[in-house]
């Protein structure tokens, strides 16, 4: 049996470690679980190993990182890596799996910051062996240094994209191409949230700075391209596209692709939590308030998970989740939380500004948000976009019903991978918004777990 | 005018296969069912055609339980036919098996009972950890035997359901989902079925699981059904090891293995519980050492509707006829026998079978008022 904790967080990117920084700070011994063998999360991955030569390549918004990796060596810290967290319980019961045993914890207050996951992009081909996300490209990049030499395309749209591709020229490796599948309308969609991003111009400089680096490099930059298909037999050999009604051909051994991150809602689905559909991001966020608190008194969500907001709100964010959850456990009084999270919302509020911009910006393109027929949405189970529309007209109203029908996200993903597709098709096929059709019934473990580890798992209700 | 002339409220297994079964028969049917999200023992069951064990205080239902099982072979093909899907259907015979010699003799004595009901006509049979051995070598030490049925088999219960949806559909049935049935008010020889919006039905069929209970008293019909949970884990695919189902774990096709099935009484709680699953997964890897490194990819919980005695309930009511009843705790088992025995007499003709009148809920009243 083990003891309660006060304050459980789970994952350690930039929202986990300003919320683990904040408990460190009010003297609180918080446990931390992330299943990387490294803290950082997404953008700061493998930060702490990695060398000059490989931090130069990744920019300096990588290194900016450092600070918060800090607060993994505080002595009240209980850092726990490689920890994969299957279940939260909503009386604040954990279940993890670590060095194969599996562990229950009871903490008073648990913040979930499990972080963004990459949107799929389904078109034809995009199964084939050799085409993988712009997100699990750059985990190669960082955590190893590893990456193609030569003949990647990128595909796609949204920042990730960009920063990938100049992560990969500042490396050296020689792109085959880029191709963008950002609509041109959504420029002019965008253009109404541009005063607001300009209030935090940060991230626009960026974005100016990568498009500059990959004009200059001269690596082909194909823009406004749609009708994406993956060409080749055994793995990916080949892109095809349209730019303007022409059609065009790119030869590729890689082919990195992405559309935009959306929140993992996994955790804080299996926990019953509403969820309410973001119209501009296109994406489930849980109902949160401004501490980060759910409707479940020892439950709340900080970071990407809580909605797409980017690392330096995501980290301002973890702070106010923190704070609030030390204020519930009886630690911080009301007046000496408000006083500590001053600043973080300030940097909150301002840092979320560009959103709408950027959200409107990279909205995805139509295409991918409705496969062709023929497209596989679900790659565990192999369903395709058409069967999905095909049990709609058996009559399924919402993805809990295709699933049973066609076992669409019944795979080991969980539907992580296809289940903001199937909801986007219902929908259209059902010609209903699809706040109505919802999402699928995320049921735990929501990380694999062998039944030996289930077998052995030690309950703290055993004592 | 009535618009349809049967209202099947729920479609579920039990559901879908009366309504099949009065459509194929030439009957009008429009099925009323809920959205996307609700309880619904039909999504998260655990696929077997099951007939050891069933029937103890019953052998009524013990003789419907194998009818069932006997015409499921032509009605899996039936609906291959009809809709092109595969229901998986398999009936090697299944095992029940004991890890101590107590639970061993108990379920022994259970089957000798009812061979004893049924006139000697019950061909169990008995294993020992050799012969079990013999017929499944990856059964662990602890295993203390089994007793196995020739008649009992399992199938996809997911595919069967989209099956009957679109065999039923095929027919020229009706469906009307999204909206729960808020009640059924009998109305000069007809029933108004309150729902999104009024309908008019000649005659109306409650297979509505759970909500069997609520809407059975507005047509003078009694179902005091109770929801008893059950837990299940989906393993991923190993190689294949288990040529017949058990009650316990069944391997299918794919070579996927599914567990379960706990029995609680937990209310309208269809959630899973750590604890529980951890019990499943102690057993099981004991039943079968081998699946010690298997992960599991899905759990779910799922609520089954329990009459007082666990025995179907199909009924008709003298007060107000036109209204029928069915509810079974086995809807999978059952589904052959629904749609090609039950929904010939629910559509008036006349009962092949002598016995199904003992399973009106009239029994319930009858214990309690005694
Ligand atoms: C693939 C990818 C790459 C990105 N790259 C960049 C980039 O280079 N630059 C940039 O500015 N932004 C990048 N982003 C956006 C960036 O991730 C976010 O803005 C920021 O990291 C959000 O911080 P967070 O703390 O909310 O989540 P994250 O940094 O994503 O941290 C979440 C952590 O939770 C852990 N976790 C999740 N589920 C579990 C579980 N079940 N058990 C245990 N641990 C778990 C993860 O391992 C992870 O460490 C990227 C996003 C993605 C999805
Ligand atoms: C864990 C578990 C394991 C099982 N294993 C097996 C097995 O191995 N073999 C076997 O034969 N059986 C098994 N069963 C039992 C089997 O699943 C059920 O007998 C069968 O699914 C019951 O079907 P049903 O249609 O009566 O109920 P349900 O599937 O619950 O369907 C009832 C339907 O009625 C609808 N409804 C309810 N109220 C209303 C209303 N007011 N208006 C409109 N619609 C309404 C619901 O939305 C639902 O769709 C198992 C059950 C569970 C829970």
């Amino acid at each position: 049996m083990v003891d309660p904790v006060p304050l459980l967080i789970m994952g350690s990117g930039p929202a986990g470690l300003a919320a683990a920084q904040e408990a460190v700070r009010a003297g609180v011994g918080a446990l931390l679980l992330d299943e990387q063998p490294t803290g950082g999360g997404q953008i700061y991955r493998a930060l702490g190993e990695a060398t000059g030569e490989r931090q130069k390549t990744l920019g300096t918004d990588y290194a900016a990182g450092a600070p918060l990796l800090t607060v993994l060596s505080a002595q009240c810290l209980d850092h726990q890596p490689g920890a994969t967290v299957w279940e939260v319980s909503p009386d604040g019961t954990v279940y993890y799996t670590r060095q194969g045993q599996a562990r229950a914890v009871s903490a008073e207050q648990v913040i979930l910051c499990s972080g963004a996951m990459e949107r799929p992009m389904p078109f034809p081909g995009w199964t084939l062996p050799g085409v993988m996300t712009c997100g699990a490209a750059q985990i190669l990049l960082k955590g190893a240094g590893v990456f193609p030499a030569s003949g990647a395309v990128l595909a796609g749209s949204g920042p990730l994209l960009l920063l990938l591709a100049k992560q990969l020229i500042g490396a050296r490796a020689r792109l085959a191409a880029v191709v963008d599948t950002t609509p041109a309308d959504n420029y002019r969609g965008a253009l109404k949230y541009l005063p607001g991003a300009l209030r935090t111009p940060g991230y626009l400089l960026k974005g100016l700075s990568m498009i500059r680096t990959l004009s200059a490099s001269g690596v082909p930059w194909y823009r406004g391209a749609s009708g994406l298909e993956a060409i080749g037999d055994d793995a990916v050999a080949g892109l095809r596209f349209k730019v303007r009604g022409r059609q065009h051909e790119v030869a590729c051994s890689n082919l990195f692709l992405h559309q935009g991150v959306v929140p993992n809602v996994q955790l804080s689905r299996s926990l019953g939590l509403e969820h309410h559909w973001d119209g501009l991001q296109r994406c489930w966020r849980p109902i949160l308030d401004g501490w980060g608190a759910s409707a479940l008194e020892r439950i709340a969500v900080a970071g990407d998970a809580g909605g797409i907001m980017g690392a330096r709100a995501a980290e301002a964010h973890g702070r106010l989740a923190a704070l609030g959850a030390l204020n519930r456990i009886g630690v911080l009084s009301e007046t000496e939380r408000d006083r500590r999270a001053a600043g973080a919302r300030a940097v909150y509020r301002r840092e979320i500004l560009p959103r709408p911009f950027l959200d409107r910006l990279y909205r995805p393109h139509p295409d991918y948000l409705q496969p062709a027929d023929d497209t596989i949405v679900c790659r565990c189970e192999e369903v395709t976009a058409g069967q999905i529309r095909k049990y709609v007209e058996l009559g399924c109203l919402g993805p809990n019903q295709t699933k049973a029908f066609g076992r669409s996200g019944m795979g080991p993903c969980q539907g992580r991978v296809c289940g903001l597709t199937v909801s986007e098709i219902i929908a259209q096929a059902r010609g209903v918004p699809l706040e109505q059709v919802g999402y699928y019934r995320i049921r735990p473990p929501i990380k694999p777990v062998t039944l030996g580890e289930l077998a052995t798992l030690e309950q703290p209700e055993d004592a | 005018m009535p618009e349809t002339e049967f209202a099947v409220v729920g479609g579920g297994l039990v559901g879908m296969a009366v309504a099949y079964g009065l459509q194929r028969r030439g009957h009008q049917v429009t099925v009323f069912d809920e959205g996307d999200i609700a309880y619904r023992a039909s999504r998260g069951n655990f696929g077997l055609v099951w007939v050891q064990g069933k029937g103890a205080g019953m052998p009524d239902y013990a003789r419907w339980t194998r009818l069932s099982a006997a015409l499921w072979p032509e009605f899996a093909d039936e609906l291959k036919r009809k809709t092109d899907v595969d229901v998986e259907l398999t009936q090697p015979g299944g095992l029940d098996l004991c890890l101590t010699e107590s639970e061993l003799a108990d379920q022994v004595a259970r089957l000798e009972g009812l061979r004893d009901a049924l006139d000697g006509n019950y061909p169990f049979q008995v294993l020992d950890p050799g012969r079990l051995r013999g017929m499944v070598p990856e059964a662990g030490p602890a295993v203390s035997g089994a007793t196995y049925f020739p008649e009992d088999g399992h199938a996809n219960p997911l595919f069967l359901l989209r099956a009957l949806l679109g065999a039923f559909r095929a027919e020229g049935g009706r469906i009307e989902n999204g909206g729960t049935v808020s009640a059924i008010t009998p109305t000069r020889g007809a029933f108004r079925i309150e729902t999104e919006r009024p309908w008019e039905a000649a005659q109306v069929v409650l297979s509505a699981g759970l909500g069997n209970a609520k809407l059975g008293p507005m047509v003078g019909l009694n179902a005091p059904v109770k929801p008893n949970r059950g837990q299940v884990l989906i393993c991923e695919r190993v190689q294949p090891f288990l040529n017949y189902p058990t009650v316990q774990i069944r391997q299918i096709g794919t070579g996927s293995v599914q567990i379960g099935d706990s029995k609680e009484d937990v209310g309208f709680d269809d959630t899973t519980a750590p604890r529980v699953v951890a019990a499943i997964a102690r057993r099981a890897t004991r039943l079968f050492p081998l699946l010690e490194n298997v992960r599991v990819v899905r759990a779910w919980g799922a609520l089954r509707i329990m009459s007082p005695d666990g025995h179907p309930i199909y009924d008709r009511s003298t007060e107000h006829p036109g209204a029928h009843l069915v509810t079974c705790h086995s809807g999978v088992t059952l589904a052959a026998a629904h749609a090609l025995v039950l929904a010939a007499w629910i559509g008036g003709g006349e009962p092949e079978i002598p016995y199904l009148e003992t399973f009106s809920g009239k029994r319930f009243q009858l214990s309690s008022a005694a």
